[in-house]
């Protein structure tokens, strides 16, 4: 094996400062998450319209969001838009590219849903006197979220792990972060990285969990 | 039968022991090949050249060190907050690459004696309105993850109470938000600073000003563990000293009278 010898005791002093950066971890993924479904329906419902600006729109942000990494999306919220004068904190530049990784992937499992969701339905709930919006609210979405509930947790989960790229435009404060600056001050990676894989399995954990909790609560027949 | 297999696994394991006793140093003359971790965007210390070739004071030091010990030298890219980890993983037999010789670090990996000193000055941009050390309260300010000068630079301002430190994870990022205004100063050595002023690559930085912090004095670094090769590594930095071959480097890379590496009143 490697000639490393564990100072574990040092690593388990510092744990109070990793659970805040865990904190701060859940908090931009759970933000990027509301923010990311919000866009990702009406990516969804874009990409389906008629209407050729938003149709284009909708495909380009899906195209760059889904195929390229998520490092680079991030990374162009702080120094890409930061050459062109516009200055997103590392904090916000974390949340903006995670969100729109998020839009662009939930988009197509948001589509992916509608599409199996029977046009009947609408009809069905226009010839009842609803308007065209009230009948994708009451009607089309709750389904939509139903069928598209467990690739949403599978995205919430990927959310939580991508907050870990805050490191690459200086963000000190989330967990990645916090490890990071214990390491580098102190040379202990391998316990702290340890450490800081224990508590991202424990937070995506959780939130199946979460979720779960909340699909029985929710989605039951 | 069973006799035979007996003496060949008593043997297999005896030579096993024997080869285990082996230390760093006998494995890297062994393998003819030295792996030095160096950091290339810290010039004049490392960089890489137009074509794209590996240069610099620390790679000429590594050329010196294997050229020491009759071996080839090899060079493992690690940005700053990887040195560690690449020593540790075995990725490499010898850090040089400017390593500050804290003691919070010699509880994990083993230093040399120091190989290099630096001064620390306050880089900023046009226009940024910091004027000085002390101008940086109050503003956004960043350096690399880990280095002497962002570990100092981060508690000046949790001191002063206002601002907010970046760290970064590489030299070149730090320039990068500078020049771009996302953060207004930065901390680095005086090498480092006239280097990129000079390069004219980042249009608008100046230096500010000294920074008042100790002089940072850098070493060798390998596993802690390695008394022979560090025994070595000592014996190394001292003789590139009194061959002149130090003083040579400095004029090649930095230019003036190369910093002294000993501290007045102790023993190091």
């Amino acid at each position: 094996m490697f000639n490393y010898t564990f100072h574990w005791h040092q690593a388990l002093r510092a744990l109070p400062d990793m659970l805040w950066g865990a904190l701060v971890t859940i908090e931009v993924a759970v933000l990027s998450m509301v923010l990311g479904i919000a866009f990702a329906v009406l990516l969804a419902v874009a990409r389906m319209s008629a209407n050729r600006l938003a149709y284009g729109a909708a495909t380009t942000w899906i195209e760059v969001a889904r195929n390229t990494p998520a490092l680079f999306q991030i990374y162009m919220a702080h120094f890409g838009l930061g050459s062109f004068g516009i200055h997103l904190s590392p904090w916000w530049a974390l949340l903006a590219g995670i969100t729109f990784n998020n839009a662009g992937y939930l988009a197509e499992t948001f589509r992916g849903a509608l599409r199996a969701i029977p046009p009947t339905q609408t009809r069905a709930a226009r010839s009842l006197g609803m308007g065209p919006l009230r009948a994708f609210w009451s009607v089309v979405m709750p389904q939509m979220f139903r069928i598209s509930f467990p690739p949403m947790t599978n995205q919430m989960v990927w959310a939580i792990l991508m907050t870990s790229l805050g490191l690459t435009v200086g963000l000190a404060t989330d967990l990645a972060g916090v490890t990071q600056e214990l390491n580098v001050r102190t040379f202990r990676t391998f316990e702290f990285f340890a450490l800081a894989a224990v508590l991202y399995y424990l937070i995506a954990k959780a939130v199946m969990l979460g979720a779960r909790l909340i699909a029985w609560r929710l989605f039951r027949y | 039968m069973k006799k035979i297999y007996f003496a060949t696994a008593s043997l297999a394991a005896l030579l096993a022991t024997g080869a285990a006793q082996a230390d760093k140093l006998d494995d890297i003359i062994a393998s003819g090949t030295l792996r030095c971790a160096v950091v290339l965007d810290f010039p004049p210390m490392g960089s890489r050249d137009a074509d794209n070739n590996p240069v610099g004071f620390d790679v000429d030091y590594c050329n010196d060190l294997a050229a020491a010990l009759g071996v080839t030298p090899e060079y493992v890219e690690t940005p700053f907050p990887d040195r560690i980890p690449a020593l540790v993983s075995g990725r490499a037999d010898v850090g040089v690459a400017s390593t500050s010789d804290t003691l919070e670090r010699a509880k994990t990996i083993g230093f040399s004696i120091p190989y290099f000193a630096f001064t620390n000055v306050v880089l900023t941009r046009e226009g940024a309105g910091v004027d000085n050390f002390e101008g940086m309260s109050g503003h956004v300010v960043g350096s690399v993850a880990g280095t002497f000068e962002g570990i100092k630079l981060e508690e000046n301002i949790k001191a002063w109470g206002a601002g907010e430190f970046r760290p970064y994870q590489s030299q070149a990022d730090v320039f990068l938000a500078l020049s771009q205004g996302q953060i207004d100063a930065t901390v680095v050595t005086s090498t480092v600073a006239s280097a990129i002023v000079a390069s004219g690559q980042y249009e608008g930085l100046k230096i500010a000003g000294d920074a008042p912090y100790p002089i940072d004095y850098v070493s060798l670094i390998s596993l802690r563990e390695e008394q022979g090769l560090i025994n070595y590594l000592n014996l190394f930095v001292n003789q590139q000293v009194r061959s002149g071959r130090y003083q040579e480097l400095y004029d090649k890379w930095v230019g003036g009278t190369a910093p002294g590496l000993t501290i007045d009143g102790v023993y190091r």
